[in-house]
């Protein structure tokens, strides 16, 4: 309501008063002499304000009188920028480019087969792909292909291209800048310093996980601990020992046989050394040795030492070992190399 | 009826080599043709009301459609666990154990009874004994025509038997075909 009273403009949806004409005389040099001035000054405009409140009709109240104030006429500047047009998306390039008019259409479509209004997209609505019965089939089917396994992954591909369609257009308007309001905010919620990716969202179970752990980081493992309201108990299996399932499943290695293998070896190694006997192997070894000496000593003699073939220490040592294991396990049972190996 | 855990598989998988020593690997590994695969499956060890039993893998899986007490026993009954948590061999392992034995004790065909009845062996009825036999070692009784009568545990080693008195004692009997006649409940 702007009142030419002594050319104030007062605004009362703001509750402000602006004195146009007003000028300073002087400008002083304090700076507490000034702002001295102007609370003169400006009194003078707050009761301007107040009168102008008071000629408001007002209803009466427990509180006392209300008044309800007008809508403010000072033009505020704004608060952010002006939105950047954003880029069409794929779907208003095709559109242009066919001349395709957008046309306005109604909720409700009428439905010939039960004769009634209903709904052209959501619970109960016309065309559902779920309702059909029959699907007869055509000429181009191929036989044990599900028809209506086909028309769900068919849907499933559509909505999957309209989801890619959609990122792509907002991207391309993240690109000039123009992304629509609520998208940038979740987008620019990113931490100043540290990395760039976005914080992770904690899900349900993984907080009630983490509230459990703390819950039971306590000296008596939390079970004396008052409850919240709404806290779940704390989650135990009942199973304090874990056992192995009765039958062996199709899986890959059975985890039973891998325990029995392990304690079965754990024990041939501990008593290994009645397994194998040493002082015996140890004799037989030494008989054979000698016995191989023995021959080749006849064997050189008859020889010329050109032709001697060299043989070298470690290859008699190789075969008398494989001999030594071989008559050892004639006198134990097969698996005393095992054992020994062990 | 479940597997058995580690801490009991090494219980009975030690009692038993104190019998079998090396020829416990045949026990564990031995493939069982019972079923209808192809693939031979193996014998496994499963747990059932405190006794162990020595099973096929198929029979376990159809097994495992009677329900918890109604299930009697199944496969082989080797031994069972004592309030404790001890496990003792029963006599129903000796088919197992006799198989694969490594030391062994023939009996005189005039002690047999005696041994049937409960009684320890005594050198004067001692017919053959293996060598190497430690004492306290586990033996595998036998008559004289290779039926296996019960185990037991050896007094002496075999060194030890042959100086020995005739009436000291050579094998410790801890179970013995007898018992099917004489605890019959309790098997």
């Amino acid at each position: 309501m702007a009142e030419q009273q002594e050319g104030y403009q007062i605004d009362l949806g703001n509750l402000t008063a602006f004195d146009p004409q007003h000028q300073f005389q002087s400008i002083p040099d304090k700076r507490e002499d000034l702002v001295k001035e102007c609370i003169t000054y400006a009194t003078k405009l707050i009761q301007a304000v107040a009168d102008s409140l008071f000629s408001l009709p007002s209803t009466e109240d427990a509180s006392g009188p209300i008044v309800p104030l007008p809508q403010p006429t000072t033009k505020l500047p704004r608060e952010k920028p002006l939105p950047k047009p954003a880029p069409p998306t794929k779907w208003e390039v095709f559109a242009k480019k066919k001349g395709i008019q957008n046309r306005k259409k109604d909720k409700l479509v009428f439905d010939e087969q039960t004769s009634s209004w209903k709904r052209r997209y959501g619970y109960d609505r016309v065309n559902d792909d779920n309702d059909v019965p029959i699907i007869e089939a055509k000429m181009t089917d191929e036989p044990g292909v599900d028809p209506f396994a086909k028309r769900r992954s068919e849907k499933k591909q559509r909505v999957e291209k309209q989801e890619k369609n959609r990122l792509y257009n907002l991207k391309e308007a993240a690109k000039v800048g123009a992304l629509p309001s609520h998208v940038q905010l979740a987008a620019t919620s990113l931490p100043i310093t540290g990395t760039q990716a976005a914080p992770r969202k904690v899900s349900k179970d993984e907080l009630q996980n983490v509230a459990g752990m703390a819950a039971t980081s306590t000296a008596s493992g939390g079970k004396f601990d008052k409850k919240l309201a709404g806290e779940k108990p704390p989650k135990h299996d009942k199973k304090y020992r874990k056992f192995l399932p009765v039958v062996e499943g199709s899986g890959m290695g059975s985890l039973e046989k891998q325990q029995s293998d392990k304690i079965l070896n754990k024990l041939m190694a501990k008593n290994s050394h009645e397994i194998f006997n040493v002082s015996k192997a140890v004799d037989m070894y030494n008989v054979k040795s000698d016995k191989k000496r023995r021959n080749q000593q006849g064997k050189s003699s008859a020889m010329s030492s050109k032709l001697k073939v060299k043989k070298s220490p470690y290859k008699n040592a190789a075969s008398k070992g494989s001999s030594k294991k071989g008559s050892s396990s004639k006198g134990k049972s097969g698996s005393s190399s095992k054992g020994k190996s062990k | 009826m479940r597997p058995l855990d580690e801490a009991e598989t090494t219980q009975v998988f030690e009692k038993l080599f104190k019998f079998t020593s090396n020829n416990l690997k045949n026990i564990v590994e031995s493939p069982s043709h019972e079923g209808l695969d192809k693939n031979p499956g193996r014998y496994c060890f499963r747990l059932h009301k405190n006794r162990v039993y020595y099973v096929s893998e198929s029979l376990v899986k159809r097994a495992t459609n009677i329900k918890r007490e109604n299930l009697v026993a199944l496969g082989t009954n080797i031994g069972k666990f004592t309030k404790s948590g001890k496990f003792h061999l029963t006599i129903q392992a000796l088919n197992l154990l006799a198989a694969n034995a490594k030391h062994k004790v023939w009996l005189k065909p005039t002690s047999e009874m005696s041994f049937l009845y409960g009684n320890d062996v005594v050198k004067g009825g001692l017919g053959r004994i293996t060598d190497n036999i430690n004492a306290y070692d586990g033996v595998v009784v036998f008559s004289m025509s290779d039926v296996p009568l019960g185990f037991g545990i050896a007094a002496k080693s075999t060194q030890d038997c042959r100086k020995m008195d005739p009436n000291g004692l050579v094998v410790i009997r801890q179970a013995d075909t007898g018992e099917y006649l004489r605890n019959q409940e309790d098997l």
